[in-house]
């Protein structure tokens, strides 16, 4: 059997948004599973293999996740985390606005870098509570900044790739932080 | 028949696998078992997604296997067929049939 390692990244995001129930058994069977196409092939087209995988699987899984039964407690995970982000932001933000004062130019370049750390920062939070939960604080994410877009809260005159870039990136930040800073659950593997 | 009875395609494909595989098997092997048969390359994620919908229907039931080191230390999550999965899987291959008795002549034009 091959000792390659499968994508560490590809593993790490697949935990973050692996349901419980099956967690284990899918990520195990995709790692026996690359063992064996590592043997027949080769570690690139395995490792191809995983990651297109990992990619496919996503989608079916968020659903899933979405469906089950004991998605409130991971919304109450959300939610709470949530809450802690938006007054981590406004904490930072004011301190910004005291101590910097800044202009709008200097506003407009940390805003995203405020915006995108605090994401982040909850993203990894709500991974360590609860694997799962990264989905429903993504999507409160997306709602959010789709709801403050359309509003039209910015003041300042920003070009669209800029409003999109806090679409597209907030919710990304809340998923692949966890799969970039989180460590993978150890095992006792059983010779 | 009432609607919740009817199988989804892949429900189906998922419970023939299962029945092929002498009626116990973990999610990758029936992967492998539908890609092997139809050329079908589906994702492990739909796989389990179908597999936890059919459980949750009584047609399969799950359990734990014991962990390996070529799994990462990881059990396997083991699916076997129940009775109540292989009469719907005859339903709905009655169903098939008398949907497509006398239609053979007819392919060519539709």
């Amino acid at each position: 059997m091959s000792r390659c390692p499968p994508p560490t990244f590809a593993c790490r995001l697949l935990e973050s948004v692996l349901p419980d129930a099956y967690g284990e058994a899918i990520l195990g069977d995709l790692i026996e599973e690359y063992a064996l196409r590592i043997e027949s092939t080769s570690r690139s087209i395995a490792s191809r293999w995983f990651w297109s995988q990992t990619c496919r699987s996503v989608p079916s899984l968020v659903w899933y996740s979405l469906r089950r039964g004991n998605c409130l407690i991971r919304m109450s995970v959300a939610v709470g985390v949530y809450i802690f982000m938006g007054t981590l932001k406004f904490a930072v933000d004011l301190i910004i606005s005291k101590l910097l004062a800044p202009d709008q130019a200097t506003y407009v370049v940390l805003a995203p870098i405020v915006f995108l750390t605090t994401t982040a920062i909850g993203g990894w939070v709500a991974a360590r509570i609860r694997r799962g939960t990264t989905i429903f604080l993504a999507l409160m994410v997306t709602i959010t900044v789709a709801i403050l877009i359309d509003l039209k809260v910015c003041s300042i005159p920003v070009p669209w790739w800029y409003q999109f870039g806090f679409l597209a990136l907030g919710p990304l930040a809340v998923i692949i932080t966890p799969a970039l800073f989180g460590r993978l659950k150890p095992r006792e593997v059983v010779a | 028949m009432k609607r919740g009875q009817l199988l989804g395609s892949l429900e189906q494909i998922i419970l023939l696998a299962l029945v092929r595989l002498d009626g116990t098997a973990h999610g990758m092997i029936v992967r492998r078992e539908i890609e092997e048969r139809t050329g079908r390359n589906i994702s492990i994620g739909a796989v389990y997604a179908t597999l936890e919908r059919l459980e949750k229907k009584g047609y399969i039931r799950s359990f734990t296997g014991e962990p390996t080191p070529q799994r990462g230390g990881r059990a396997k999550r083991l699916f076997r067929i129940e009775g109540a999965g292989k009469r719907a899987l005859q339903i709905s291959e009655q169903t098939i049939l008398s949907m497509t008795a006398g239609l053979k002549d007819h392919w060519g034009t539709i």
